[in-house]
């Protein structure tokens, strides 16, 4: 787990000035409640749909990182995790899914299909990775990503929503800006 | 004899027999191919009266279409009808030649409704025209899509990468 996680899951609350009082900042008790809170838009297209449901249930139970409400509907949602082979005829769809989430909102490639077209890359309807349709957050290797790595790439996202800024006239953490989706996918929103 | 699913009151080889005998003037060529499969082939011009006299057929009646498959076959296309008849046991595919130029057969839709996807798909994928076909567009690929992908000649289009 990279260092960017463990201080983004664990920051600093400041000291205890009487029993049940704590002391931190307003960006810190906004971006906890926001990252713990996040509720994901069920896009399964392919395999990785098997093990996006997987992670749902007991025995990995993605509850634990409060994120168990999927919701079918994109008004709901606030994250898109893109679980499959995106093709041609899906990918205005998705796009407009994508664009009836309310902001603020995050997407994750789940698996290699979604990232790059995986095996099916070059094929004749598919889409060489969504990031072609909307911004990535958040891309998970594998073919298709264990419960346990579509969960690292939902701490990922944690500690990415962590680092938002909700007082304005800060500048914004150098972490912050090496974090942002790469500048050719957010363009072609 | 009563029915038993899942059994086969006939032997294959008399099954086949039968078929060559009662369908004389439209199969062809038939063989027993695997321990549950004849296979034949019929003119594209008797197809549509075979399939209703096939199903309709008292002894091996086929009455189940499991799947259609376009095939191309480079100098020719073929359609391969696989139905299934629960009075033998027995599967039968029925094999159907197309020229290339013009790759066209009648719908099988009033016969077997189950046809109406798979030749959607048929005509999807390696562009074969069923006549008479209720509502023949496309059905996994999107509707401006050019060309049909899976015929050996196919050359990938930028057009039909708008995403690429």
């Amino acid at each position: 787990m990279s260092d960017r996680i463990k201080t983004a899951r664990y920051p600093k609350l400041e000291h205890f000035a009487e029993p049940n009082v704590i002391t931190t900042t307003a960006d810190f008790i906004f971006s906890w409640a926001r990252s713990h809170s996040v509720f994901p838009f069920t896009y399964g297209l392919a395999c990785c749909a098997i093990e996006m449901l997987t992670s749902g249930f007991a025995r990995y139970d993605i509850a634990r990182y409060g994120m168990e409400v999927f919701r079918p509907t994109p008004r709901q949602c606030d994250l898109m995790i893109v679980a499959g082979t995106v093709n041609e005829k899906m990918a205005p769809v998705l796009k407009r899914l994508y664009d009836q989430m309310s902001e603020p909102k995050w997407v994750i490639s789940m698996g290699a299909c979604a990232t790059s077209g995986g095996p099916f890359y070059d094929g004749y309807n598919v889409v060489n990775g969504v990031d072609k349709v909307v911004p990535v957050d958040v891309y998970i290797p594998g073919c298709p990503p264990r419960p346990e790595a579509l969960f690292q790439g939902l701490l990922e996202l944690q500690g990415k929503i962590q680092q938002y800024k909700f007082v304005p006239g800060k500048p914004a953490a150098p972490e912050a800006a090496e974090l942002v989706a790469p500048a050719a996918a957010t363009e072609e929103v | 004899m009563g029915l038993v699913v899942g059994s086969n009151p006939m032997s294959m080889d008399a099954v086949a027999a039968l078929l060559a005998e009662r369908f004389a003037g439209e199969l062809t060529d038939v063989r027993v191919q695997e321990p549950d499969t004849i296979v034949a082939r019929v003119a594209p011009q008797k197809l549509a009266v075979l399939a209703a006299r096939l199903k309709a057929d008292a002894d091996a009646g086929y009455e189940t279409l499991n799947w259609i498959a376009g095939v191309d076959r480079r100098t020719s296309f073929e359609v391969v009808y696989h139905v299934y008849s629960w009075k033998t046991n027995t599967y039968i595919e029925l094999h159907v030649d197309l020229p290339r130029a013009r790759p066209e057969v009648d719908t099988v839709t009033g016969v077997w409704p189950a046809a109406d996807w798979h030749e959607r798909e048929a005509w999807d994928m390696v562009g074969i025209v069923f006549t008479g076909h209720p509502d023949l567009r496309r059905i996994l690929l999107k509707d401006d899509f050019v060309g049909h992908p899976l015929r050996k000649d196919y050359v990938d289009l930028a057009e039909n990468h708008p995403h690429a």
